[in-house]
């Protein structure tokens, strides 16, 4: 099978962030093709000298993204642009915040050159209380929260301490498998990795750096055969601590690599053959006891700092 | 100076309160000059008097206020749904009653196709009719297993597809999405529903219906429209790009051209700023025979597809409210820009909370923007009730009833959507006219067969397929309903001073009809006979019914 393109869905209501955040993607998609599916191509920050060529459809510019109108719908969209799917690496769906999440990612659980990436979900911590309240989109919040596989947090810096904390404690009493991670200064570069490195399939042993402030890490290791279905189990029981997972793992088949964020977990047989320990990193905000506990019980423990 | 014609009718009915009747009409340069007996038209000079529909009724011409242009071009697919249907060259297509004359008939259509990969695309399957079981691939790979093989269902959410649709887009029983219906095995049946499974489907042999209207279905449309006596119609969602908006412009300047068309932009397909530009441009375009005007707003879904937006208590089995189209404060941002912009707006909405949603919008709108005279009007809107009509009353905003749903999904809304207590005040014309609110009904061709004697039928009847009243007292006057397919539907398109009436200075548009719907039986409106019409004082004869 040839190379599939990961796919990305960014939901969110009018107003939490998506735009900005599909502007930082592409402004550092140095080495990612990026194709990103929008309502308003003119909301997005292109620069005029970057595009290459131009239709209502679509928009090719000179560092190798793609910018197509989602206006005549979705599934005529998607049908356009992967005609050229050779010249993409990865797609990113703005997902109007009335769309199911779930049914958006089925794009990519149904289509073999697809590979399902995340779906985040932007939330507005200035404005979620009276979306919650209101009768117009009851049903619209809940399926919007179901499919997210993490959450970030937005609109911090004009939010009260009270709204953000209130938003924090909805979404995790609501959605306790889903990590909320909250907006800050460093978000696109954060986002970046979390949106693109997670796909990173190349790479002879998992990077264990940390490589920004704020978040907490923790190494662990494990001899010996780790239970497939059982370490399966563990990822989706402790995914709201993990904002990214990654690393090695033997199972009785042989050494896999692993991926996750938040609830978005994958596990593909790894290239190498491995030396027979696992080695797995866990990422999170906070203190990942629960994760470590339940890791614990699969026979891995921390490495020292 | 320009020629006069006379023509001699056995009656005309005017729709214009000061003449109801008249026996003859003077037309020049394509308009009417005046209406009366013969001898009050000597004065306007010499004329030469046309007897060819001596034995025939003249109306007003209909107008058609909520159609799709697609209605056109959609014979190029194979028909197969279970109510008969007449192309727009008069070819019957027997309504398809069991799987067996599904498949006859997919059979037949194969047997046509050019080469041996051409898709076969055939629409309007309606199988609840067939007494229970699904289509799947065992029954479409007797048609072909080798070429793709499509069926579209009249609710427009269910797909059937062949094995060979399945293969090329790799569904089998591993795959396991929300859409892909199985079987007991757990094998894939070939019915296909929500986006990602119709994506794959379609990405296989693209979409038939993707991308603008084009010249030939917008003659093909204007045959459909004098088959039943229409001489003005909306395609009600367009989308809007060089290639439609010069497709509409040839047509309507087609030598013999018999429709005037009112095309209306789909707003959502771009930014609203776009939008404006576009109308402007369009309107740029605009001859005697094409009017833009109407913007076109999407809110919400279908009710029988339990996607429509619905107030308390929901829908009637226990189905999750439906689906906004966008979210509800960018449709109200929508509204504002469009109305502020001078725009006339054309609403879908078809549950009451998506209409409710729009009248604050108008409201919002109308206190930011005061228009006297905007006319946007509620498409669909059937589930309104007294108190939102009393609104719409207030706002201004006309209301176009789908009267004909009454007739063909009546039935199930009475016994699973709304039940039957709010079933008989869906499309509540006596409702609306009684609180005062302008009324138009409509057809959604090709939803439901484009023909204004059928819909004023629907509403002046409201008999289901079952045979049933739903609502009887939502029942209106042949009059009122006469009204409603004329005079009514060109008010809300702003085209009261040109059509809808017999009246001097309007276009001379004319329904040729071979009885008159005043000395029928009410049950027997539909069934008056279309002659033709005519336009700009020409006529066209309606294509001859065969089979």
């Amino acid at each position: 099978m040839s190379r599939q393109v990961t796919f990305t869905v960014i939901g969110g209501f009018l107003g939490a962030g998506k735009t900005s955040l599909l502007n930082n993607m592409l402004a550092q998609a140095s080495d990612t093709r990026f194709a990103v599916l929008v309502n308003d191509f003119g909301a997005l920050n292109i620069d005029q000298s970057l595009i290459k060529s131009a239709d209502s459809q679509i928009m090719q510019l000179s560092n190798g993204c793609i910018c197509c109108s989602l206006a005549g719908g979705l599934v005529d969209a998607m049908i356009t642009l992967m005609r050229h799917r050779d010249s993409i690496d990865h797609i990113l769906i703005e997902a109007s915040g009335v769309s199911y999440p779930r049914r958006i990612m089925d794009f990519a659980r149904i289509d073999p050159d697809l590979r399902p990436g995340m779906t985040l979900v932007l939330v507005d911590a200035a404005n979620l209380a009276s979306q919650r309240n209101d009768p117009r989109l009851a049903e619209v919040i809940a399926a919007q929260m179901d499919g997210a596989d993490m959450f970030l947090l937005t609109k911090t810096d004009i939010a009260s301490e009270g709204e953000i904390a209130d938003a924090h404690s909805y979404l995790t009493a609501t959605q306790p498998l889903a990590p909320v991670l909250a907006a800050r200064a460093d978000d696109a570069e954060i986002l970046a990795m979390l949106l693109t490195e997670a796909r990173d399939k190349q790479q002879a042993a998992p990077d264990m750096s940390m490589p920004h402030d704020g978040f907490i890490s923790m190494a662990l290791t494990a001899d010996g055969i780790i239970d497939d279905p059982a370490f399966r189990r563990t990822c989706a029981s402790v995914s709201g601590e993990i904002i990214r997972g990654k690393g090695f793992v033997h199972f009785s088949n042989g050494l896999h690599v692993w991926q996750q964020c938040g609830r978005l977990i994958d596990i593909d047989a790894a290239s190498a053959g491995g030396d027979g320990t696992s080695r797995i990193v866990l990422i999170g905000t906070g203190p990942l006891d629960a994760a470590k506990g339940a890791f614990g019980q699969l026979g891995f423990r921390q490495l020292s700092a | 100076m320009s020629k006069t014609t006379v023509f001699a009718a056995k009656d005309i009915i005017t729709m214009n309160p000061s003449r109801p009747r008249a026996t003859h009409v003077a037309v020049r340069d394509g308009r009417i000059l005046a209406a009366g007996s013969l001898d009050e038209m000597a004065g306007w000079g010499p004329y030469e008097l046309n007897e060819d529909f001596a034995g025939h009724v003249l109306t007003p011409g209909f107008v058609e206020g909520h159609a799709h242009a697609m209605e056109g071009g959609i014979w190029d697919y194979t028909y197969v749904g279970f109510q008969d249907r007449w192309d727009p060259d008069g070819r019957r297509w027997p309504g398809v009653t069991s799987f067996d004359a599904v498949l006859a008939r997919l059979k037949e259509a194969e047997a046509r196709l050019p080469d041996a990969e051409t898709p076969l695309f055939a629409w309007g399957l309606d199988p609840i009719y067939f007494g229970g079981g699904r289509m799947s691939v065992t029954h479409l790979d007797q048609v072909s297993r080798t070429r793709p093989v499509l069926v579209l269902h009249s609710n427009g959410h269910l797909l059937n597809v062949n094995s060979r649709i399945l293969e090329m887009a790799g569904i089998d029983a591993s795959t396991n999405i929300y859409g892909v219906l199985k079987d007991d095995a757990g094998k894939p049946t070939g019915e296909l529903m929500e986006m990602a499974a119709k994506y794959m489907a379609y990405r296989q042999t693209g979409n038939p219906f993707f991308g603008g209207i084009r010249t030939p279905s917008l003659l093909s449309y204007a045959k459909s429209a004098v088959n039943c006596g229409v001489t003005t119609a909306t395609d009600l969602y367009a989308t809007f790009n060089d290639e439609s908006l010069a497709a509409y412009e040839e047509a309507s300047l087609t030598p013999g051209y018999a429709l005037r068309l009112m095309p209306a932009m789909n707003t959502i397909e771009q930014p609203i700023e776009e939008g404006l530009a576009l109308m402007r441009q369009a309107m740029a375009m605009n001859n005697d025979r094409l009017h833009h005007r109407l913007c076109k707003v999407m809110t919400d879904g279908s009710i029988q597809g339990f996607t429509a937006r619905l107030k308390w208590p929901g829908y009637f089995n226990g189905r999750p409210n439906g689906l906004w189209n966008m979210e509800p404060a960018q449709l109200a941002a929508l509204i504002m820009r469009y109305h502020e912009a001078g725009m006339h707006l054309h609403i879908h909405t078809n549950g009451d909370e998506a209409s409710e949603l729009m009248l604050d919008a108008i409201e919002a709108a109308q206190e930011a923007h005061y228009r006297p005279d905007h006319r946007h009007t509620l498409q669909h809107c059937q589930m309104a009730d007294a108190s939102q009509f009393r609104r719409m009353r207030k706002l201004g905003v006309c209301a176009n009833l789908f009267a004909n749903h009454v007739h063909y999904w009546g039935d199930q809304h009475a016994a699973i959507t709304m039940g039957p207590d709010r079933a008989r005040r869906m499309d509540a014309c006596a409702t609306a006219l009684r609180e005062g609110v302008a009324l138009a009904i409509h057809s959604d061709a090709p939803v439901t067969p484009m023909a204004p004697l059928f819909t004023a039928w629907c509403a002046v009847n409201r008999l289901t397929e079952s045979g049933a009243v739903l609502g009887p007292d939502e029942r209106i006057s042949v009059e009122a309903a006469m009204h409603a397919v004329t005079l009514g539907a060109a008010y809300t398109l702003r085209m009261d001073h040109l059509i809808g009436s017999v009246e001097p200075g309007k276009y001379a548009d004319f329904a040729v009809l071979e009885g008159s719907p005043f000395d029928v039986a009410p049950q027997a409106l539909r069934d008056i006979k279309v002659a033709g019409t005519i336009s700009g004082g020409v006529f066209h004869a309606a294509a001859t019914r065969r089979d």
